[in-house]
């Protein structure tokens, strides 16, 4: 080991470590650093180096072929079998089957929407017209029964009030006052309690609550 | 549909995928599990074969993304494997000579620096210094730029410089 070789290393890892050596340089350090005489300066990277060589000597177990070619043989069967046979043959057709289904949903679902929207308000219950027309008159006669009971019951109240002869002029007056007398109270209340009549402006209440 | 790009480019590739399948779950029978599950869909989507550009990265890519799957659904063994190994290192036999017990140490330590990594620092390093990748590949691996793929085994071989200069002080 001369001091050039050990420049030259030393050069190598420092590449190596910014990450600028190719392959074959990289294992030319992996090779160096193998050596049985390694230099004593450089025995703090060997275990790197070691570990990466131990672990490309990892490999398969021996028995890895003949299980996997057992697998195969026995995908190659389930294959050929019945599984997804189906499928396989009309593959190219499921995508025809898939946009005519889509099409054919899409036709019903509109079909359906718009029927239902010409659909007329009231639907045709009866058979026969003079039974239609009989039922309808007799349903009219009642509600025009219930009214005519309820206007008679108000001409009668009308007439209740009247016969008791109110003199609503004085009612009327009484009212007026009443309301004239509050209000002008209320006005006076508002005028005085805030602060006596006094304006304080608002920047000189907060300087107080200071 | 020729069975050739199987037996020419996917299956000559399996001990490669092991040991990234290994990287990940650290357990030698999930790795092998999951690369004959693997290389099953492979074969049984032959038709799909022609429609993929790369089929090297394609096959890292979906180890990769089934490995991860497996570890995340065995995630409360995960420490298992690693354990079993640390026990081999603690009760290791007092006749071993001293060398291979300190190198075990180290490779243990390395390791656990290795997995506190984030995702793609973690899998940039494994398929850079253990399969010898470019940075295309493993760019294509793990469907991330070139440039992150620079910054993230920069950074993981940053935190390796670290640990061991450490480990030396």
């Amino acid at each position: 080991m001369t001091a050039k070789d050990d420049k030259y290393i030393g050069t190598l890892l420092e590449r190596y470590w910014d990450c600028e050596t190719t392959l074959a340089e990289e294992q030319e350090l992996r090779d160096f650093f193998s050596r049985d005489d390694l230099p004593a300066t450089w025995q703090p990277y060997a275990p790197l180096f070691n570990y990466t060589r131990e672990e490309q000597s990892v490999s398969l177990s021996e028995g890895f072929d003949d299980r996997l070619r057992a697998a195969m043989e026995k995908e190659k069967e389930t294959n050929r079998g019945k599984k997804y046979i189906t499928i396989r043959i009309f593959a190219p057709l499921l995508r025809v089957a898939a946009s005519l289904l889509l099409i054919v949903g899409l036709g019903i679902s509109i079909f359906f929407i718009t029927r239902k929207n010409n659909n007329p308000w009231f639907v045709e219950t009866y058979g026969d017209p003079n039974v239609a027309i009989k039922d309808a008159t007799y349903a009219l006669e009642m509600v025009s029964d219930a009214l005519k009971t309820s206007e008679e019951a108000s001409l009668e109240t009308i007439r209740v009030i009247d016969d008791l002869d109110i003199d609503w002029s004085a009612l009327d007056s009484l009212v007026t006052e009443d309301i004239t007398a509050d209000s002008l109270e209320a006005a006076a209340q508002g005028e005085e309690t805030p602060n006596n009549g006094k304006f304080i402006p608002e920047d000189s209440k907060k300087v107080k609550n200071i | 549909m020729s069975n050739e790009p199987f037996f020419q480019i996917i299956l000559p590739m399996k001990d490669r995928l092991f040991r990234l399948a290994y990287g990940i779950v650290r357990d030698r029978e999930e790795a092998e599990d999951i690369l004959q599950d693997m290389l099953l869909k492979m074969w049984s989507r032959k038709e799909d074969w022609k429609d993929i550009g790369n089929l090297e990265a394609y096959c890292f890519r979906a180890i990769k993304n089934m490995a991860l799957d497996r570890l995340a659904t065995m995630a409360i063994r995960q420490t298992d494997p690693i354990e079993r190994e640390r026990e081999d290192f603690y009760f290791v036999d007092n006749q071993s000579p001293h060398r291979e017990m300190v190198m075990k140490e180290q490779s243990l330590l390395i390791e656990k620096c290795l997995y506190e990594l984030p995702e793609n620092q973690q899998l940039s390093f494994r398929l850079r210094e253990i399969e010898g990748m470019s940075y295309r590949e493993i760019a294509d691996t793990l469907a991330i730029s070139e440039d992150l793929v620079k910054i993230s085994l920069f950074r993981a071989r940053k935190k390796m410089k670290e640990l061991l200069a450490g480990y030396d002080s």
